[in-house]
C-alpha cells in the first residue's frame, strides 16, 4: 500500500488538474449556451468556495456570512463603473481593497469569540450588510444597480457566453494560483493548526488572533473578486443575490466537498451549482430531492466528496536531496549561548496565583542557570503546571515576575513568549492531529521565520529559500529525535512515544533558549524512560536550558542538576539531586500519598 | 490509492458525459414543421414566491389549452415550458438559457423584477427572443429600449398616480401614510403614489416594513401615533392580512388601503372580519372581468382554487403570442417581435388591449375593490370623464 | 409612555414564540454542540400538523377548546418523534465526525423538510380560521393588550418553567446536564447517553411544535418558509442568552422580541434587523459567551 501512495499520487497530482483544465477549456465547444451559463455559476462558485475554504477549511472559522464579502466586490465595482466610469479592471483593486477592509473591520473585534459565537456574529454582519444595501439609496435600494459595462479588454467586448466563461476560467486560475500558494506557506500551516488546536497552535509561537485575521481578510479578498466578476457578468445586481441562504450555499461548496482540499472545493461547486440544474426536470421535486441527496453524501461521506489527504508523501524520502540540498549535520541544530548574557536562565521570583478560594502558587522562586536541567518535581496539586502555566504566559500569575535571561516576560502571551526564546511541551500531548508530522515541526518555526504575506502569496525566491532552509532544518530535527522516516504520517498515527518525541522536536523547532517539558515521560515503559532521558541530556548539550515536571523520582533525579520540589503551591526544597533525596520535608512530602491521581490541570481544554 | 485515482476518471468521466449531453441536447431539438411551438415561462417555483409562480403556471397552460384545442398555431401545438427562477439574479439567468437551449420560440411570464432583468438580457442578447411579461410591473424593464419586451399588466408608475387621485379626490384624506415591503416593486409604487399625492397637495409619510415578520404592532403604532386617514401599503398580500388583522386587534381604525399585489384571497382569510373595508388599488381581477368568468370557473374547477392575481394576465401573454405568431405566420424571433408591436386591439381576457411604442399595454386599467362581508367586490372606478363612479 | 408599553407588549408576545424555539437550539447545542439549523423548519411542520389537526378536529365538531388542546398535544408529540427520527438517521452517523459535517447535514434536512412541506401543502399560505381566538383585550397603561396574548405569553412560561424543572429536578434531567458537561464521563457513569440525546431532540421538537401551533393561532397564517427566518431568529436569541444556557434562551427570546419591537418602533421596521445584529455583535463582543454564557468545550 505504502508503494501504491507513492506512485500513484505524483501521476495524479501532476496530471489530474491538467486534464480537468483541458476538459474545462474544451467545454464551450461542446456544451450550448445553457451549459455555459450553467459552467459560469459552477466556476463563480469555486472561486467563493476557494476564498470561503481559507477561512472554514484551513483556519476553521465557521463563517455563516461569507457572501457579504461577496457582496462588497459586486457593489464597488457596479458603483465604480456606473458612477465613477471607471473599466472593470480599473475597479478590480477598489472591490479588492473594500471587501479586505470589511475583512479587518468585522474581524478584528470578534476573532477572539469562540467558533460558534463567531459564525454568529458573521451571520449578523452578512445581514447588515445585505439589508443595508436595500435600505440606502446609493446602493438602488431593493432595486440594486443597473447596466454595468461588461468587461472588455482593448475594445473587445465580453459579452458573449463563450467569452464570459473562458474569462471566469481565467478568474478561477488566479484565484487558485493565489489561494494555493497561501496555502503551502508558512501562513496556511498555521491557519491548519489554528483549526486543529488553537491553544497548543498559540504555545508553539502562532499569533493566533494576527493569522486568523488574515485567513478572515484573504477569505474576504477572494469573496471580493469574485462579485466583482458577478456585477460584471450580469450586468445588474441586487441585493437579492447577496442573502444569507447565498452564504449557506457557499458553506456548502467547502463542506461538501472536502474542508483545506482543493479538487474538493471546485467539485463541490460542480455539486451545488450543477446538481439542482440536472434535476430541473422534476420540477417541485427539485430542491427536495436535492436536499436529500445532500444529507446521503454527509452521511456517506462525512469529510466530503473529496477529502484532504491524510497521508503526506515523505518530503525526506529517496531523491529528497535533488530538491532540498544535503541534510544538516545534526550540529547545525546547536545554539551559540554567545549572546545570553550573564544572567539566569529563567529566574522566577515571589509567583503567586490564586483560583478561586485555592492558592494554587503561593510565592514560589527558583532560578536555573544557563545549561544546565532542572527538574521540578512535588505530589499531585502541588501547583508544578500551574507554575509552567504562568511562566508561559497562558495563566497570568496575580503577583511575582519571571524572567529569561534577564529579559521580563510579564505581561506577555504564550505565542510573544516563544518568540523571546521559551517552548514547552504539553502533560497531555497536544499535536495537530490531523496534520503530518513535518508540518507539526514546521509549524514550530514559524516564530523565526519571515516571509512576508506577500512573499507567501506570490511564493517569492526569498518565500523558497527559506521553505527549503526551514525543511533542511526539520529533518534535522526529526533525525535528532529518530522520526525522519515518519515525517510524511498524519501525527495522530503515531505510536504514544513518537507522539511525545514529536511534541519535543515541535518546541525545538522555534530555536528556544529553554524548554519547559511537561511531564514527559507520562505513560512510557521503563526502555522508553531510560532513551528519553539520553534525548533530554542531548537538547541540554545542543545549549538548550531544560526544565521538567515528572512524577517519576528516577528519571527526575537521574537527568537533573538541579532539583526544585513544591508542595501545596510552595517551595519546600531546592538542590541537587543529592541533596534534595537528603531532605526530610521532601520525604514527608511525598510518603503516604498517592502519586498516580492526575494532578488539577489548570489549562484550558 | 487506486480510490483517489477513481476520483479522478470519475470526475474527468462525468465531465465528458455532460459536454456528450450537451452537445447531443443542442441537436436533438430540432425545429420541424410537426413540432410543438415551445412557450417558456420562467418564474419562481421555489422559495417564498413559489405560490405566485405556479399560479402563473397554471394561467399558461390553460391558454395553451385553449389554443391547442381550436387547432394550434400555424398548424402545430403550443407547450409550456416552466423554469424556477427562484427571484435570485444567478439563477434567473441560468433558467433563462435553459430557456434558449431547449429552443424555446418565445417566452411569457416573470413575476420579481430582480429576476425578470437579467432573464431579459439574456433573451435580448440570444437573438432578441420575444418576452411578453405578465406579472412585472417595473417601469424600467420596458424602459430599456429593447424591441422584444412587451408587457400584459399595467406599470406602477400608472397605478400609483390612479392610487393617489382616489386618496385624494375620492377619500379626500389630509393624511396619508405610504409603507413599502422594501422590494423592488413595492418600492417602486410608493415613490410613485407619494409623487402623485404631491401633486395633489397632500404630503404623505413613508413607511417601510421588513417582510416575514409576522408581528406588525410595532409599525402601526408608530403609524397610528400620526393620526393619519389613510394608510397605504404597497407590499405583498402575505403582510396585508397581518396588518389588518393587527390594526383590528390594536383597534385602529384608519382606511386601510393595498396595491395590486395584495388583491389575494389569503388578505381575507388571514384577517378575518378585520378585513371588512379594506380597500385595493388592482388592474382587474379575473373575477372582476366580465370577460373572464368563465376562465375563473374553468380554472377553479381544473385547480381546485380561485386564480390568483397574475394568472390571467398570463393567459392574455401566451394568447398574444399565439396571435403575433400566427399574425407573422412564422416562428422567427424577428417576425415575431414585428407582429407584437403591430397588436392592435387584441380581445383579450383583461380587456381590449394594444402595446404602445416601448413594449407597454395600452391602455391599462385599474379599478378599486373593498371587501364587504368578507368578499372583494368591485368599488369604484374612474371614467373617462375623470369622475370617481361604481364599477358596474 | 403608553406607546413604549404598547412596545414591549407586543415585543414580549413575538419574543415567546422565539424564546420556546430557542429553547431547542440551546438544548441541543449543549448536549451535542450541533447548531440545529433544521429546528426552524420543525416549528413550521408543528404549526403544520396544528393546522392539521384543527381542520380534522372542526370537521367533528368539537368544541373550540378541545380543538386547540388537541392541536397543540397532538402537534408536539408528532414533531417531537419527527425531530427524534431525525436525530436517528440524519444526525447520530456523524456525532464522531467534523462538527461541519453534521452541520451541512442539519441544512440539508432543512431544505428537506421545507420543500417537503411546500410539495405536501403547496407554496401558498394556510390560514386557521380567522376568528378562532378572541380579538378582544384590555386596556393596560394605556396600552391595547389582548387575552390570548396575555394566554399565549403564559403557556410559553409555563412551557419554559416545566422545561426547566424537568432539566434541573428529574434523573432524565440530570443525565442531560451531565452529558453536556462531558459526554465520555457521562458514558462511564452509565447514562445511556443515545437515549438521552434523543429525548433531548423529543423535547426540543416538541417545544418547537408548540411555539409553531401557538403562532399560527395567533397570526392565522402558516406557510413553508415560515421556519426559516424563525431560526435564524431562535439561534441569535440562544446565543444572545448564551448558547448551551436553558434560562439564557429563554431571556434571549424576549430580550430580541423586545428590541425587534422597539427599533421598528422607535427607529424604522427596515433598520430593525440591523439593530437586532449590531446589538448581539456588540454584547457578544463584550461578553464573547453572551449573557449567562459559560465557558464550553467545542470540538471542530
Amino acid at each position: 500500500m505504502a508503494t501504491r501512495v507513492g506512485a500513484w499520487q505524483p501521476l495524479v497530482t501532476r496530471w489530474g488538474p491538467l486534464v480537468v483544465l483541458a476538459l474545462a477549456l474544451m467545454f464551450p465547444l461542446g456544451a450550448n449556451s445553457y451549459w455555459l451559463t450553467v459552467g459560469i455559476g459552477i466556476l463563480t462558485f469555486a472561486m467563493l468556495g476557494l476564498g470561503l475554504n481559507l477561512v472554514v477549511g484551513y483556519a476553521g472559522l465557521l463563517d455563516l456570512g461569507y457572501a457579504a464579502f461577496y457582496a462588497i466586490g459586486a457593489y464597488t465595482t457596479a458603483l465604480l463603473s456606473t458612477v465613477g466610469h471607471m473599466t472593470f479592471w480599473e475597479t478590480l483593486p477598489f472591490a479588492v481593497a473594500c471587501s479586505a477592509i470589511a475583512g479587518v473591520i468585522v474581524g478584528y473585534p470578534t476573532l477572539r469569540l469562540r467558533s460558534d459565537y463567531l459564525a454568529i456574529v458573521t451571520l449578523g454582519f452578512g445581514e447588515i450588510v445585505r439589508i443595508t444595501a436595500t435600505n440606502l439609496g446609493f446602493t438602488g435600494g431593493p432595486n440594486g444597480i443597473y447596466a454595468i459595462p461588461a468587461p472588455s479588454i482593448m475594445g473587445y467586448q465580453f459579452f458573449s457566453q463563450d467569452s464570459q466563461y473562458y474569462l471566469a476560467v481565467a478568474f478561477l486560475l488566479v484565484v487558485l494560483f493565489f489561494t494555493r500558494h497561501l496555502a503551502h506557506s508558512r501562513l496556511g500551516r498555521a491557519w491548519l493548526s489554528l483549526r486543529e488546536d488553537e491553544s497548543a497552535s498559540e504555545a508553539v509561537g502562532v499569533p493566533s488572533v494576527r493569522v486568523k485575521l488574515w485567513a478572515y481578510v484573504f477569505g474576504a479578498i477572494f469573496g471580493g473578486l469574485a462579485g466583482a466578476f458577478f456585477a460584471a457578468r450580469l450586468t445588474a445586481i441586487s441585493p437579492d443575490s447577496f442573502t444569507y441562504t447565498q452564504s449557506i450555499n457557499i458553506l456548502m461548496v467547502v463542506v461538501l466537498g472536502g474542508m483545506a482540499s482543493f479538487p474538493g472545493v471546485l467539485l463541490g461547486a460542480a455539486v451545488v451549482v450543477g446538481l439542482p440544474e440536472i434535476l430541473r426536470f422534476m420540477q417541485l421535486w427539485r430542491l427536495f430531492v436535492f436536499a436529500i441527496g445532500l444529507v446521503a453524501l454527509m452521511l456517506l461521506r462525512p469529510q466530503g466528496i473529496w477529502p484532504a489527504a491524510s497521508r503526506k508523501e515523505n518530503p525526506f524520502g529517496p531523491g529528497s536531496e535533488r530538491k532540498l540540498g544535503p541534510p544538516l549535520p545534526l550540529e547545525a541544530l546547536a545554539r551559540s549561548r554567545d549572546g545570553d548574557g550573564e544572567d539566569a536562565a529563567l529566574d522566577v521570583s515571589g509567583l503567586r496565583r490564586r483560583f478561586g478560594g485555592v492558592l494554587a502558587v503561593d510565592d514560589v522562586a527558583f532560578s536555573v542557570r544557563p545549561g544546565e536541567i532542572c527538574g521540578i518535581i512535588g505530589p499531585n496539586g502541588a501547583g508544578k503546571t500551574t507554575v509552567f502555566n504562568c511562566i508561559t504566559g497562558v495563566t497570568r500569575p496575580d503577583g511575582g515576575d519571571v524572567r529569561l535571561h534577564g529579559h521580563s516576560l510579564r505581561g506577555q502571551t504564550p505565542h510573544q513568549v516563544v518568540g523571546v526564546g521559551l517552548s514547552r511541551t504539553f502533560q497531555g500531548i497536544r499535536l495537530f492531529k490531523n496534520m503530518a508530522v513535518y508540518e507539526n515541526v514546521l509549524v514550530g518555526m514559524y516564530p523565526h521565520q519571515r516571509a512576508t504575506v506577500v512573499d507567501s502569496l506570490l511564493h517569492t525566491g526569498r518565500q523558497r529559500r527559506e521553505e527549503r532552509d526551514s525543511l533542511l532544518r526539520c529533518q534535522a530535527l526529526l533525525r535528532f529525535c529518530g522520526l525522519e522516516g515518519l515525517a510524511g504520517h498524519r501525527a495522530s498515527e503515531l505510536s504514544y512515544g513518537d507522539q511525545r518525541r514529536l511534541e519535543i522536536a515541535r518546541a525545538l523547532a522555534a530555536q528556544p533558549k529553554v524548554l519547559l517539558l511537561d511531564e514527559p515521560a507520562a505513560g512510557m515503559n521503563p526502555s522508553e524512560k531510560q532513551a528519553l532521558m539520553g534525548l533530554v541530556r542531548r537538547i541540554r548539550d545542543l545549549g538548550v536550558t531544560v526544565v521538567l515536571i515528572d512524577h517519576d523520582m528516577n528519571l527526575v533525579m537521574g537527568v537533573s542538576d538541579h532539583v526544585v520540589v513544591l508542595d501545596r503551591g510552595r517551595k519546600i526544597a531546592d538542590g541537587t539531586p543529592r541533596e534534595i533525596l537528603a531532605d526530610e520535608r521532601v520525604v514527608d512530602a511525598y510518603l503516604g500519598r498517592d502519586e498516580n491521581d492526575e494532578e488539577v490541570n489548570a489549562w484550558p481544554s | 490509492m487506486a480510490r483517489r485515482y477513481s476520483w479522478i476518471l470519475a470526475a474527468a468521466g462525468a465531465m465528458s458525459l455532460l459536454v456528450a449531453g450537451c452537445g447531443s441536447a443542442t441537436t436533438s431539438s430540432s425545429s420541424s414543421s410537426s413540432a410543438p411551438i415551445k412557450i417558456g415561462v420562467p418564474v419562481p417555483l421555489s422559495g417564498s414566491y413559489a405560490s405566485a409562480g405556479e399560479d402563473i403556471v397554471d394561467g399558461a397552460k390553460l391558454a395553451a389549452a385553449k389554443i391547442n384545442g381550436s387547432g394550434g398555431v400555424l398548424g402545430r401545438k403550443i407547450q409550456i415550458v416552466p423554469v424556477d427562477d427562484a427571484c435570485d439574479a444567478q439563477t434567473a439567468t441560468q433558467a433563462a438559457q435553459n430557456l434558449v437551449s431547449q429552443n424555446v420560440t418565445a417566452v411569457a411570464g416573470g413575476y420579481c423584477s430582480s429576476a425578470s432583468l437579467p432573464e431579459l438580457q439574456v433573451f435580448h442578447s440570444q437573438g432578441d427572443l420575444p418576452f411578453v411579461l405578465d406579472a412585472s410591473t417595473n417601469p424600467q424593464l420596458t424602459e430599456l429600449g429593447y424591441n422584444d419586451v412587451f408587457r400584459t399588466i399595467g406599470r406602477d408608475d400608472e397605478q400609483g398616480p390612479f392610487a393617489a387621485n382616489f386618496i385624494a379626490n375620492y377619500l379626500h384624506a389630509k393624511k396619508v401614510v405610504v409603507m413599502d415591503d422594501n422590494s423592488t416593486y413595492a418600492v417602486g409604487l410608493q415613490q410613485d403614489t407619494v409623487k402623485a399625492l404631491k401633486s395633489y397637495g397632500i404630503t404623505a409619510t413613508v413607511q417601510h416594513l421588513t417582510p416575514g415578520q409576522s408581528d406588525y404592532t410595532s409599525v402601526l403604532t408608530q403609524i397610528n401615533q400620526l393620526h393619519p386617514d389613510v394608510l397605504y401599503y404597497t407590499g405583498y398580500f402575505t403582510e396585508m392580512g397581518l396588518l389588518l388583522k393587527q390594526a383590528h386587534q390594536l383597534g385602529y381604525t384608519f382606511q386601510m388601503m393595498g396595491g395590486d399585489a395584495t388583491n389575494s384571497p389569503t388578505v381575507l382569510s388571514t384577517a378575518g372580519s378585520a378585513a371588512n373595508n379594506f380597500i385595493v388599488t388592482t388592474a382587474p381581477l379575473a373575477q372582476f372581468l366580465g370577460t373572464a368568468k368563465s376562465y375563473v370557473t374553468q380554472y377553479t374547477q381544473k385547480y381546485g382554487q380561485a386564480p390568483g392575481p397574475y394568472s390571467v394576465y398570463e393567459y392574455d401573454a401566451v394568447s398574444v403570442v399565439a396571435q403575433a405568431i400566427k399574425n407573422a405566420g412564422s416562428t422567427k424571433a424577428s417576425k415575431i417581435n414585428a407582429a407584437l408591436s403591430k397588436i392592435h386591439d387584441f380581445k383579450g381576457l383583461t380587456g381590449t388591449f394594444s402595446f404602445n411604442k416601448i413594449g407597454d399595454r395600452t391602455p391599462a386599467v385599474y379599478i378599486t375593490l373593498r371587501v364587504v362581508n368578507g368578499k372583494f367586490t368591485a368599488y369604484k372606478e374612474l371614467n373617462d370623464a375623470g369622475q370617481w363612479v361604481s364599477v358596474h | 409612555m403608553s406607546v413604549f408599553v404598547q412596545y414591549l407588549v407586543n415585543g414580549l408576545t413575538i419574543g415567546s414564540f422565539y424564546a420556546l424555539v430557542a429553547l431547542g437550539y440551546t438544548m441541543i447545542y449543549g448536549i451535542i454542540r450541533l447548531i440545529n439549523f433544521a429546528h426552524g423548519d420543525l416549528f413550521m411542520v408543528g404549526a403544520f400538523a396544528g393546522w392539521l389537526v384543527v381542520a380534522a378536529a372542526a370537521g367533528m365538531h368539537l368544541p373550540v377548546a378541545m380543538q386547540l388542546l388537541l392541536a397543540l398535544l397532538i402537534a408536539m408529540l408528532a414533531v417531537g418523534l419527527l425531530a427524534m427520527g431525525i436525530e436517528r438517521v440524519a444526525y447520530q452517523p456523524l456525532l464522531k465526525s467534523s462538527r461541519l459535517s453534521i452541520l451541512i447535514t442539519a441544512l440539508g434536512v432543512s431544505l428537506a423538510l421545507e420543500n417537503g412541506a411546500m410539495i405536501a401543502f403547496g407554496a401558498g399560505f394556510d390560514t386557521f380560521p380567522a376568528n378562532i381566538l378572541p380579538l378582544t383585550g384590555f386596556h393596560l397603561f394605556g396600552a391595547q393588550v389582548g387575552y390570548v396574548q396575555v394566554a399565549m405569553f403564559a403557556l410559553a412560561l409555563l412551557l419554559m418553567v416545566g422545561l426547566y424543572l424537568f432539566v434541573q429536578f428529574t434523573p432524565v434531567g440530570t443525565a442531560m446536564r451531565a452529558l453536556s458537561f462531558d459526554q465520555d464521563a457521562a458514558r462511564l457513569m452509565g447514562i445511556n447517553v443515545e437515549g438521552v440525546v434523543l429525548i433531548t431532540f423529543l423535547l426540543g421538537g416538541s417545544l418547537a411544535a408548540a411555539s409553531g401551533v401557538m403562532m399560527g393561532l395567533y397570526y392565522t397564517q402558516i406557510n413553508f418558509m415560515m421556519g426559516f427566518l424563525m431560526g435564524l431568529r431562535a439561534f441569535t436569541a440562544a446565543v444572545l442568552g448564551g448558547i448551551g444556557n436553558i434560562p439564557g434562551a429563554m431571556v434571549g427570546g424576549l430580550l430580541i422580541g423586545v428590541l425587534q419591537s422597539l427599533s421598528a418602533g422607535y427607529i424604522s421596521s427596515q433598520w430593525q434587523d440591523v439593530i437586532v445584529f449590531a446589538v448581539l455583535i456588540l454584547v457578544l463582543v463584550f461578553k464573547p459567551t453572551g449573557i449567562f454564557g459559560e465557558r464550553v468545550v467545542e470540538r471542530m
